[in-house]
């Protein structure tokens, strides 16, 4: 029968708890360190780097923002101004640097949201870059952002 | 027969698909890992380490949705098979034996022998707990393998999310999405399926030395017996 596959666990109620309960651990473990927790470290760094282009921005430093920026989304910046992006991207109204309220990270992505203005990142070899800036939630559809990538 | 091999062809069974089991964990890594990659590119990102792949969530709910299917229908088959025969099946007990049988057939109080388990010999929730240890800790692994993949995959369905300008959800939200069942669901159909055939296919069909199957020359109506 099928039901009398090779698990030895029936002969054993004090082995088979046992092994229940690692398997159990190691699932669990797996699962919160796929879910990202004890991603603090991860979360400051994508918030630092938000801030950091709405701070440059803010600055007049468009050289900075634009190192922040991924490189998609300097291209598509750059193609839609017809522009350098360290000029294009001092006109796009990104507003100013305010408290980050919430970070969410997940895998290779993040969001960092501020009071006016929600950021979009992904993970570069650089570390974190800036894919979209300047996001206006749409209930669930996709943010509408000022600057992103293609 | 030196003792190894002699081990070695007493354990032949659990070792083979043992290593059967490793052997495609690993296949499933790298290429999981590989089209993990190709959708990084694909948006424009980098491509990741094997070892950051498989401690992704992608990795982990891949693994556990499967999992969890698999667990599921062993405990439901264990399960099921105590009370629901089948005419003329293996996989089915005799027709005149649904339940869960008396001390006697099963050998424990009284019954018990000289080389049963030793909480075979007690009563109370001892002898409870082993004569159902098997459902439990088989019910046990499907429960925390469907959490696991609850977990992960909410994790990798705010990765997408994320990656599509798009908010993402709370655990309890994530369970309510079709992403969710869609993946729980199509495990279920097939496991469910490959038991419904085993039951049905094993009533007129014969593999000679198998357990699973009955006696090549037993007949089609006859129950609960194995080859």
């Amino acid at each position: 029968m099928i039901s009398s596959a090779p698990h030895d666990v029936c002969d054993l109620p004090d082995r088979g708890t046992t092994d229940s309960v690692r398997i159990a651990v190691v699932l669990v473990l797996v699962g919160l360190l796929a879910a990202g927790c004890g991603d603090g470290g991860r979360r400051d760094a994508a918030s630092a780097t938000a801030t950091r282009l709405l701070t440059a921005v803010r600055d007049g430093d468009g050289a900075t923002a634009c190192r922040l920026l991924a490189p998609g989304t300097v291209s598509a910046l750059e193609r839609s101004a017809d522009a350098p992006c360290a000029a294009a991207i001092l006109d796009q109204d990104l507003p100013a640097p305010d408290a980050v309220r919430h970070v969410d990270v997940y895998g290779q992505w993040a969001r960092v949201v501020h009071a006016g203005d929600t950021e979009f990142l992904a993970v570069f070899p650089g570390g974190w870059r800036v894919v979209a800036a300047g996001c206006q939630s749409r209930g669930e559809r996709p943010y509408q952002c000022a600057v992103e990538g293609d | 027969m030196s003792g190894a091999r002699r081990v070695l062809r007493e354990h032949a069974l659990g070792v083979v698909f043992g290593v059967l089991f490793v052997l495609a964990l690993v296949g499933q890594g790298l290429a999981g890992h590989a089209d993990f990659n190709q959708q990084q590119v694909t948006d424009g990102l980098l491509p990741v380490s094997l070892g950051r792949y498989l401690t992704s969530a992608d990795f982990a709910v891949d693994v556990a949705e499967n999992w969890q299917s698999e667990y599921l229908q062993f405990s439901l088959y264990i399960l099921a098979t105590v009370w629901l025969l089948q005419k003329g099946s293996p996989e089915s007990k005799p027709l005149d034996q649904p339940g869960t049988e008396s001390d006697k057939d099963q050998l424990v109080g009284a019954f018990a022998r000289d080389d049963s388990p030793a909480w075979a010999r007690t009563t109370g929730w001892r002898l409870h707990l082993l004569s159902n240890s098997l459902g439990l800790v088989m019910g046990g692994i499907f429960a925390l393998s469907w959490l696991a993949q609850s977990i992960a995959g909410v994790a990798a369905f705010n990765e997408r999310q994320l990656s599509h300008r798009q908010p993402p959800v709370s655990w309890a939200a994530y369970l309510t999405e079709p992403d969710f069942w869609n993946r729980t669901l199509q495990n279920w159909q097939s496991e469910l399926l490959a038991v419904f055939s085993m039951v049905i296919l094993s009533v007129y069909l014969r593999q000679r030395g198998s357990p699973e199957s009955k006696p090549v020359g037993a007949s089609h109506t006859s129950t609960g017996i194995e080859g």
